[in-house]
């Protein structure tokens, strides 16, 4: 059940009216939206309900056990044992056959030739997701950020809560339990701005990312042989356009969906491809994933508190893991290691006296933000490309062109300006409209709410893409 | 994300919401009446469905009758023909 369809739509209809009907009963509307999260998530595979549960069970005695207040013997090694429960879950469907296949590789390269099977499990959707919610809980438990919950009710409603469940954003625990020890009021929040944030996201999603996928970005990596350089180089851009429109969708719809139940969540991106450096994009984009790689990979490793060299390999090492965190293929690992390599010299480079006496002015800043941008449209087509094969021959034939002739549709520049032109909006704008709009009421509300969503079905292809990050 | 200040009871009620969304997805679900109808059809295997699917067929019949679901359809034709789609 993915965001832009009928079955969302009809659910969250549903669920909208059912969840404020039992605002004045707190633990009910509890009770009532865990269920309606374990059925949103039922409807890929309900026999991955079972997983949910565990990571929440194992979530909720693990915190109870390593509260930082409780002052019990063995807190680490607890904690340790569940970072590695929840690891190892998330290992075992997601990493196990990549890691048999280059112990196999190694092996025949060695040649021997060992008896493994691949264990050939089908993935669990948000199981990512769902680990990092889990692991977030019990370290800042543990660190005293939050004290352990004793309603395992809170707990699993906090790991499996729909709106963020598939793709994020990462909430964390010190963010989301407290909103629910109490009903939310609906003032709390800017209704129209929400239903701008949904509807934006819509757009992003059904036209930009959408077209862009299916008219000219899928083709062109299914098989970049049959296309000209002019063709593969564009390409990589409307990549760059198309995982933004289609992961920002994604998490403005979440937010805005979130928002109309009553829970806030936190903010995913903002303006990243306006970024001066990768640091800068790094603050810009997925936001709630790198903060958490921040606090709960590179600062327990050293952070940047151990010299220069400590640094280096902690970014190294974050990125890495980073990278193989979207998926077990060796073209993550070399994005993760290609931002990793950049957060290093970015690093450096600002803190040099070079960038000191230089980095300041206007045409510094240009090219900063030159660079940062086509190193990061390049190191994305290491992201999409299907394998390393894949990307290889995706550059050998922008390095030497086959001479054939170019096929870009004609909608695919104004869509990329279009979807660059959604995030050079400033989030301000829409929180200035929905305040506008609060205060005409529910006639004008309406009336601006179904002429945008009428454009939007109106101009929405046919054929859909499925969201990138669903897969991860 | 932050309310501005001194808004109507009507921006702060949940139930004011609520007719909001229903309008805004009842209107777009006349509209596109269609695709509503397809929608319960490809699920009614198993006959379950069947009043629904009658009020979604005499919905799409409707919208159909006062205009509204061949303006949508010329629209989303229109649109297509005009960025080079041409599965539609």
């Amino acid at each position: 059940m993915l965001f832009p369809t009928i079955d969302f739509a009809l659910f969250f209809a549903f669920s909208f009216a059912l969840v404020w009907g039992l605002n004045s009963y707190n633990t009910l509307k509890k009770v009532v939206l865990l269920a309606l999260s374990l059925a949103f998530y039922a409807s890929w595979n309900w026999r991955f309900l079972l997983l949910l549960l565990a990571s929440g069970a194992i979530s909720y005695f693990v915190g109870l056990y390593v509260d930082a207040g409780a002052r019990r013997p063995f807190r680490r090694l607890a904690l340790g044992l569940g970072v590695a429960l929840d690891l190892g879950i998330l290992g075992y469907f997601k990493y196990l056959d990549f890691f048999i296949a280059q112990v196999l590789t190694l092996a025949h390269a060695l040649g021997l030739n060992p008896s493994i099977d691949f264990v050939n499990v089908t993935l669990p959707v948000a199981i990512s997701f769902l680990t990092f919610h889990a692991i977030s809980y019990i370290v800042d438990v543990y660190r005293g950020r939050l004290a352990s919950s004793r309603s395992p009710l809170d707990i699993v409603l906090y790991i499996s809560f729909f709106p963020h469940l598939v793709a994020g954003p990462i909430v964390r625990a010190h963010e989301f339990l407290p909103q629910l020890a109490s009903p939310r009021r609906a003032g709390d929040f800017s209704f129209s701005e929400n239903m701008l944030l949904i509807l934006g996201g819509l757009f992003k999603k059904m036209v930009v990312a959408n077209y862009l996928a299916v008219r000219f970005v899928d083709p062109v990596f299914t098989d970049p042989s049959q296309f000209s350089r002019f063709d593969l180089i564009v390409a990589v851009y409307a990549y760059a356009i198309q995982i933004y429109a289609d992961f920002s969708a994604y998490t403005d719809i979440a937010i805005g969906v979130a928002a109309l139940l009553g829970y806030r969540f936190p903010q995913n991106f903002n303006q990243p491809y306006r970024a001066l450096g990768i640091g800068d994009f790094w603050r810009r984009w997925h936001m709630t994933l790198s903060n958490w790689l921040r606090d709960y990979l590179y600062v327990p490793l050293g952070g940047n508190r151990h010299g220069a060299f400590a640094t280096a390999r902690n970014l190294m090492l974050t990125m890495l893991l980073g990278g193989l965190w979207h998926g077990a293929n060796w073209t993550f690992l070399i994005w993760g290691a290609m931002h990793g390599g950049a957060l290093v010299v970015d690093h450096a480079w600002r803190r040099s006296a070079a960038f000191a006496r230089f980095g300041a002015g206007p045409i510094a800043r240009i090219v900063d933000w030159a660079v940062t941008f086509h190193f990061v449209c390049f190191a994305w087509l290491f992201f999409r490309a299907p394998s390393l094969d894949a990307a290889t021959q995706f550059l050998a034939g922008v390095w030497s062109d086959n001479g054939a002739p170019n096929t870009m549709p004609m909608i695919v520049l104004p869509l990329i300006a279009c979807g660059a032109l959604t995030q050079m909006v400033p989030p301000q704008t829409r929180g200035a409209i929905g305040a506008v709009l609060d205060n005409r009421g529910p006639l004008l509300q309406t009336a601006f709410g179904f002429a945008l969503l009428y454009i939007i079905v109106v101009m929405s292809p046919s054929a859909s893409a499925p969201f990138i990050y669903f897969q991860f | 994300m932050t309310p501005p200040p001194q808004r109507p009871a009507s921006a702060t009620s949940p139930w004011s919401w609520a007719r909001v969304v229903y309008a805004v997805l009842a209107l777009t679900a006349f509209c596109f009446s269609g695709a509503m109808a397809d929608w319960l059809d490809e699920r009614n295997a198993g006959g379950w469905l069947a009043a629904p699917l009658a009020l979604a067929r005499g919905v799409d019949a409707a919208s159909a009758a006062v205009g509204v679901k061949g303006v949508g359809e010329g629209l989303r034709k229109w649109f297509a023909r005009a960025v080079g789609e041409s599965d539609t």
